[in-house]
């Protein structure tokens, strides 16, 4: 190869670093071009219909019924069916979160059991929930088991739970007057339980003994609290649903429609978790759980001890997608008319007429749930995750 | 803030959960043992285990009681009967039913050509078998009780025969040609079915219903939204910040949000952002949506699979000289979308129960056709069935494409190479 | 110079690969700290250093792996720089091999080695399927050409690497630590086949902390040590008779 002359500086066009930044110039002018016709397109789409692209029309009457939620009448403004709306999707996402965890680990367990009965029953159970629609699981629930239940039963009649076309009923706690003297005992016993666990902890460094410390803890504060309760002459107590005049009275109560929604997903979601419990458990590395058996330790040590933390740190992830799809899967409520965002909107949408500023609402909306989700199950995985490692 | 929602978990999970599949079906074959030694080692081994056995005996055995008790007894399945028809093709025009037939002879015909020309040994156990042939039976007393036209039953043998002439012609034709010949029949499937049904004074989208809607909304949303995935992952693992923070917005943007609000932007919004004059028939806006969504998904799952191609394959391609682009096509590319397969096949299940949502947005898809059907005043009060039908195809069709990425994954030896 | 002279046209220059005042940061850690060097045509140079002394990065700033901050770097009279054109031309000519092989597990070993010449250089298939046949006989491993990496050991692994790095036809080679990954009974085979290479006339820079064939082999020996170049020199001369301290200290403790 003969020698060449160099050149200084190579031309513009051959340039990596000048064409890296003449590219994403061109990328950017590019995006803001399809987005700034797209909406100019929406714009002059609004203006020969008369649409306005402005918030106001929130503050005008709304005009339709909502079924459920917060205090709501057909003279109430479209911002408030919005928020009516919202606050629906949080109880069904809320609600459904904590009732597909604690049935979604149960499955999970169950999976692994080593009771082929157990087994196989969790087997079943999530094949069947996790390969069908959760659409279609909503309907069903509504449609077909809760609509055709008539609530029979006599007036005053109480029971641990009724399931009707009138909603589901559970029993709840009634506070008695003068509940509030209990509080300072709930205090007292958190203090006793912090305490007893401190002890513990020290015992156990300095003897080698063991701990036993959650148990005891625990103990602690619910002996204080039970003193407690009784000093303060019972203040609270359990409250079963009755039959009132057709209608349920007392304990908690939600709608036929909350209902339907709230089994439909927790039922799917409990389905995957299941599998996730499952998986996680199963990934941590096997040589982990000889380690932890060379070591001596008992199996239930070798759980709590070396195999727990592990699936925990591996399931927090996934279970957050999961939380995440129960939440946007709500949305599936309007399916059933329970007046979720969604429905709220599409009826908002109908009446006003403003699709850009409710559709605007509503993503925002999904987008702010998400990342609180997201920014609480961040706080816990970083609660169980592995120092010194980079994930 | 940390944003690491699903995709790259859900690869790893998925990997996992097939290597231990082979444990648990190792376990208790490792010994023989008497029926009442498996009795005792399984159900009776603590007393803990014990109890737990006679609770979840109990509880099994009258739930299964009670549903085959109404299932075949009580319920009344005339309605599923009556309307079969509507469950599959809707409001498609009975005389222009060939069309569909056309395409099903020419999809079942390429399947038996790609498994002929696979042409993999069968190495199924006694225990396949059986299995295989009892699921074959029930299929075959499900459609015994659904299908009474002859002509539908003549119709349904010429698809096994098809089937069967494809692996025929398949295992022969092993070689090069013919296997470019099953590529670009697949390539052309999707054309193919989209022309028949609509060529020569054809039956328009608007009369695409029932299970016919389903799959072809699912295909759609698959098919298109595989290439744009990929482009998107690429994108956010771009090294252009520019060309990343616009694809990471897309994405999350995209995620953020239910699917069905998505499908409400299509109904309500999509129409304004076309340029003025350009008209889109529901349908078509709709499966854009599906297809935007699905993307910001698959580009995830696509995510996941580029971050486990080790750097040093990216360093081995450029030292030999490869530009950026053969470098994804031929060397990144090929390994990151092979570690996710397992996560793409559930996806595309999840796609697919999604189209479901196509029946609250006003389509006769088969959840609607399941509405219609119970609403009819002769079989009111029969939702049960209506709705347990439909559920059932889904199922169907959600677990079998389940099981098969089980044991592509276990074939292809995901992670192991 | 123990080379034979090779059989290419003599060029204007002998001077293959010229790094004057080289520096490198990564973030605000100096990784490479002025580093000025020649390496003529078909001479084999080892490197040594401790690790994180900035050798690999010298090496992997020769092939644009990563990119210099300061000073020049000209490879057979191309200054690479941030021409496009430049960047490819040096490339296609330096081969490089890894410490941990990096084949491309989903082809087969044959086609890892006419990857490139058939996508970069556009041969025809036959004639990228002889020369790689050729290659992997060179290499001692004709057979394996059908398999698929992860069936290979690691000494077969990264004699394949050494193929797919010549198919390139290139006029230098760089070796980065590529024994270091080996189970000890198959670091000869690949030694054997880079000793070969160096025979043969190559331009090497191998890093290495395999002293033998440094003793053997190599042309000049630079020793490296927070991001500079301490000592350079040859082989001989700098294993018995080492100048800078840092360079005795690292000795006896390799050599211990």
């Amino acid at each position: 190869m003969t020698e060449q002359a160099i050149p200084a500086r190579p031309p513009l066009w051959r340039n990596v670093r000048v064409l890296r930044v003449f590219g994403q110039i061109v990328f950017v002018l590019a995006v803001v071009y399809v987005l700034r016709e797209l909406f100019l397109n929406m714009q002059f789409g609004f203006r020969r219909q008369g649409i306005t692209l402005d918030f106001d029309f929130l503050q005008q009457r709304a005009g339709f019924d909502l079924s459920e939620g917060i205090a709501y009448g057909p003279n109430s403004s479209f911002w408030r069916a919005i928020r009516v709306g919202v606050i629906n999707t949080i109880r069904v996402a809320v609600s459904g979160i904590v009732l597909a965890s604690i049935l979604g680990l149960l499955i999970g367990v169950g999976r692994l059991s080593t009771n082929w009965l157990v087994r196989n029953v969790a087997r079943v159970y999530v094949e069947i929930f996790r390969n069908t629609p959760v659409l279609i699981q909503i309907i069903f629930w509504y449609v077909a088991v809760i609509l055709p239940l008539r609530l029979v039963g006599e007036d005053g009649e109480e029971r641990l739970f009724f399931l009707s076309n009138r909603g589901l009923a559970v029993p709840w706690l009634r506070g008695r007057p003068g509940a509030g003297s209990w509080v300072p005992w709930l205090l007292a016993g958190l203090v006793a339980a912090v305490a007893v666990w401190w002890w513990r902890t020290r015992v156990n460094e300095r003897t080698g003994r063991p701990h036993h410390r959650a148990p005891l803890a625990l103990l602690a504060l619910a002996a204080v609290a039970a003193a407690g309760y009784l000093a303060a002459g019972g203040p609270f107590d359990i409250e079963l649903p009755a039959i009132d005049r057709g209608a349920y009275a007392g304990g908690v109560k939600v709608s036929g429609e909350f209902a339907g929604v709230l089994f439909g997903l927790v039922f799917y979601t409990a389905a995957f978790i299941a599998e996730i419990i499952r998986g996680s458990i199963l990934a941590v590395d096997k040589g982990q759980k000889e380690a932890a058996m060379a070591m001596g330790l008992t199996r239930f040590q070798q759980l709590r001890l070396v195999v727990l933390p592990q699936a925990l740190r591996i399931a927090i992830p996934p279970i957050n997608s999961q939380y995440l799809n129960l939440t946007k899967n709500s949305s599936l409520a309007a399916a059933i008319a329970f007046p979720d965002l969604v429905q709220v909107s599409q009826t908002v949408i109908n009446q006003a007429g403003r699709p850009f500023q409710i559709i605007i609402i509503v993503m925002g909306t999904y987008l702010i749930l998400s990342m609180i989700i997201s920014v609480l199950m961040n706080v816990a995985n970083r609660a169980v995750a592995l120092r010194g490692t980079r994930r | 803030m940390k944003r690491d929602w699903g995709a790259r978990e859900d690869v790893a999970l998925e990997a996992v959960a097939a290597k231990e599949e082979l444990a648990v079906t190792e376990a208790p074959s490792a010994r023989d043992l008497t029926p009442a030694q498996w009795v005792k080692e399984n159900l009776f081994s603590t007393p803990f285990n014990s109890v737990l056995s006679v609770v979840a005996g109990l509880l099994a055995g009258w739930l299964l009681y009670a549903v085959l008790r109404w299932a075949f007894g009580t319920a009344d399945w005339t309605v599923v009967k009556t309307n079969f028809r509507l469950y599959m093709i809707g409001r498609f025009p009975i005389e222009e039913a060939w069309r569909i037939w056309m395409g099903l002879y020419y999809v079942v015909l390429l399947v038996g050509l790609t498994w002929g020309q696979a042409g993999r040994r069968l190495t199924w156990d006694a225990m396949h078998i059986v299995r295989r042939s009892v699921l074959a039976i029930l299929g075959v007393l499900l459609l015994l009780y659904l299908v009474d036209s002859p002509l539908v039953w003549s119709l349904m043998g010429g698809l096994v025969a098809a089937y069967l002439a494809g692996v025929g012609v398949g295992r022969i034709g092993r070689g090069r040609t013919m296997r470019r010949i099953v590529w670009a029949g697949w390539l052309l499937a999707f054309p193919f079915v989209i022309v028949v049904l609509q060529i020569a004074d054809g039956v328009g989208p608007l009369r695409w219903n029932g299970f016919l809607l389903n799959v072809l909304a699912g295909v759609v949303g698959i098919v298109l939204s595989f290439p744009i995935g990929i482009v998107l992952a690429l994108g956010r693992r771009s090294s252009l910040p520019a060309v990343r923070t616009v694809c990471v917005a897309l994405i999350e943007v995209v995620r953020g949000a239910p699917l069905f609000a998505w499908l409400l932007f299509g109904v309500f919004l999509l129409p304004f952002l076309l340029p003025p004059g350009v008209q889109l028939p529901q349908i078509i806006r709709v499966m854009i949506m599906f297809t935007v969504f699905s993307s910001a998904y698959v580009a995830e799952i696509v995510r996941g699979g580029l971050q486990g191609v080790h750097f040093g394959q990216y360093e081995a391609a450029r030292a030999v000289g490869l530009s950026t682009t053969r470098m994804m096509a031929l060397v990144i590319l090929p390994q990151a979308l092979r570690n996710t397969i397992p996560a793409m096949i559930s996806h595309f299940i999840s796609l697919f129960k999604d189209t479901s949502l196509l029946a609250v947005i006003g389509f006769i898809d088969m959840l609607r056709a399941a509405r219609i059907a119970s609403a009819s005043v002769k079989f009111i009060g029969s939702s049960r069935q209506t709705l347990l039908f439909a559920a059932l195809i889904f199922w169907i069709v959600a677990f079998s494409m389940s099981r098969w990425s089980q044991r592509l994954e276990r074939r292809l030896g995901v992670g192991e190479r | 110079m123990a080379t034979e002279p090779i059989e290419q046209s003599t060029t204007a220059t002998d001077e293959m690969i010229v790094a004057e005042g080289v520096k490198k940061w990564f973030g605000s850690f100096k990784a490479l700290d002025g580093i000025t060097t020649t390496i003529k045509r078909g001479e084999v140079v080892v490197v040594l250093g401790p690790s994180g002394s900035g050798k690999s990065t010298f090496i992997r700033c020769i092939n644009r792996l990563e990119r210099h901050d300061e000073g020049r770097i000209v490879v057979d009279g191309i200054e690479m720089t941030d021409d496009l054109r430049n960047i490819e031309r040096i490339r296609s000519e330096i081969g490089m091999v890894f410490q941990s092989f990096n084949l491309f597990p989903h082809l087969r070993v044959i086609d890892n080695v006419t990857l490139a010449p058939r996508n970069v250089r556009r041969w025809p298939k036959a004639k990228s399927e002889e020369k790689a046949v050729q290659l992997l006989e060179r290499v001692g491993i004709p057979e394996q050409a059908e398999k698929y990496p992860a069936q290979l050991s690691g000494g077969q692994q990264q004699r394949v690497a050494i193929a797919r790095a010549l198919a390139m036809e290139p006029d230098i080679m760089l070796f980065d630590e590529p024994t270091s990954a080996l189970d000890p009974e198959m670091i000869k085979e690949v030694l054997d086949a880079m000793k070969e290479l160096a025979r043969s006339g190559m331009t090497m820079i191998v890093i290495t902390h395999e002293i033998g064939f440094a003793k053997e082999v190599a042309d000049r020996v630079l020793f490296f040590d927070s991001g500079l170049l301490v000592e350079e020199n040859t082989p001989d001369a700098f294993f018995s008779d080492p100048q800078h301290d840092r360079t005795k200290l690292f000795l006896s403790q390799i050599l211990a």
